[in-house]
């Protein structure tokens, strides 16, 4: 135990066993720190490049937990469930394709594409309908907080009169960087009935017959897939990363309380900078885990 | 108390430096929360930010007649461990 204490007091407070300076701020160690954050980052970059783009995309993010979450929200505010809709999630998939193809960031294309004409187009006749753009966002729940922080895209998921909802995401490159866009159409279908009979008959009919764009749907499964891969290793990472900080921060505060006590005198960095500067990058990265919606 | 004296006498030893350092910490934060989404900008904003550090470390030092080769050494270990970790999450 005394052993276990001593050693953490090496680590983090000034003494004669680590010269007055926390072992973990001496350039050994921040040389160490330095050779992981390299590793780390060629190892990103080695995999990248074996696996293709799975883990080109910094992101946590899936339709079915989006689904989830907007279906949370809207029950917090008394208002119904949101069923999936196959139909909805080929307009979204189309109008994320067609946004990437076209390069813009718009609810409206440059050649004057409308969301309705995704959605007429995938085959769902609405008679109310809606779409929310995200892009660059991390994780699931920061999506639809971002939605839900927003007056016009809260009034969009939480509007009585739509049943049906369907999500894209998907990679691709937008103004010359990777990006990852979020597109959630929402709908009520024109003939309730009709459309409820047709979606239950669309399985069914897409997997017989070949000319009902089959590709969407494997494609759809194979960005689900990505999704599933890259769970574990980003916000694993965001938390190494924060601990990391943490640790570092709390390093610094210990030095500079004991050097200050002790009236230590060094040569060695400002403290009091590296807290700050720190901490900065720690507040950025919660910024940067956030991304834009539209 | 003593730390608070010794922030206090930080301080205005150099309070143009570290009002910069502070201000330059306040637009980092407005500039990332305004491009928020836009990768590239948000890298090069992080970037702009580290060589800021590193240069501010420098720049003190020498007014300070405290400028070594390990004070250095310090500011730019520290600066690019930051700077890759956080790379990986904006621009894997």
């Amino acid at each position: 135990m005394n052993a276990l204490v001593a050693s953490i007091h090496h680590l983090f407070v000034p003494r004669h066993t680590n010269n007055f300076k926390a072992k973990l701020l001496h350039h050994d160690f921040l040389t160490i720190y330095l050779a992981c954050a390299l590793m780390i980052t060629a190892g990103v970059s080695h995999l990248q490049s074996t696996q293709g783009s799975i883990l080109g995309y910094a992101t946590d993010i899936s339709p079915q937990k989006l689904i989830e979450l907007t279906n949370r929200e809207r029950e917090s505010q008394g208002l119904g469930t949101l069923k999936k809709n196959d139909k909805l999630a080929v307009a979204a998939q189309k109008k994320a394709e067609n946004m990437f193809e076209k390069d813009y960031w718009s609810h409206y294309g440059p050649a004057g594409e409308t969301p309705w004409q995704f959605i007429l187009s995938s085959g769902y006749q609405y008679e109310y309908a809606g779409e929310n753009l995200a892009k660059n966002f991390l994780f699931s729940d920061g999506v639809v907080s971002a939605w839900m922080d927003s007056p016009t895209h809260r009034d969009n998921m939480l509007r009585k009169e739509y049943t049906d909802v369907g999500f894209a995401v998907a990679n691709g490159v937008l103004n010359g960087e990777e990006t990852t866009l979020v597109v959630q159409m929402f709908g009520t279908p024109l003939y309730p009935t009709t459309e409820a009979k047709n979606n239950n008959d669309a399985q069914p009919q897409e997997a017989a017959a070949p000319n009902s764009a089959p590709a969407k749907v494997p494609q759809t499964a194979v960005l689900s897939e990505g999704n599933t891969a890259q769970t574990s290793f980003y916000p694993i990472f965001l938390n190494v990363n924060l601990i990391f900080f943490s640790v570092l921060i709390l390093a610094l505060l210990l030095d500079f309380y004991f050097a200050a006590k002790l009236n230590l005198i060094h040569i060695k960095g400002k403290n009091l900078i590296h807290i700050l500067f720190v901490s900065s990058i720690t507040i950025g990265t919660f910024l940067v885990i956030k991304g834009s919606i539209l | 108390m003593k730390l608070l004296k010794h922030i206090q006498k930080e301080f205005k030893k150099n309070p143009f430096d570290y009002l910069l350092f502070v201000t330059v910490c306040v637009f980092f934060i407005l500039a990332l929360n305004i491009f928020q989404g836009e990768r590239l900008v948000e890298f090069i904003i992080i970037l702009a930010f580290v060589s800021f550090y590193i240069i501010w470390g420098i720049y003190h030092h020498v007014i300070e007649n405290s400028l070594h080769l390990k004070v250095v050494l310090e500011y730019v270990l520290i600066g690019f461990t930051i700077l890759f970790l956080v790379k990986i999450l904006v621009m894997p």
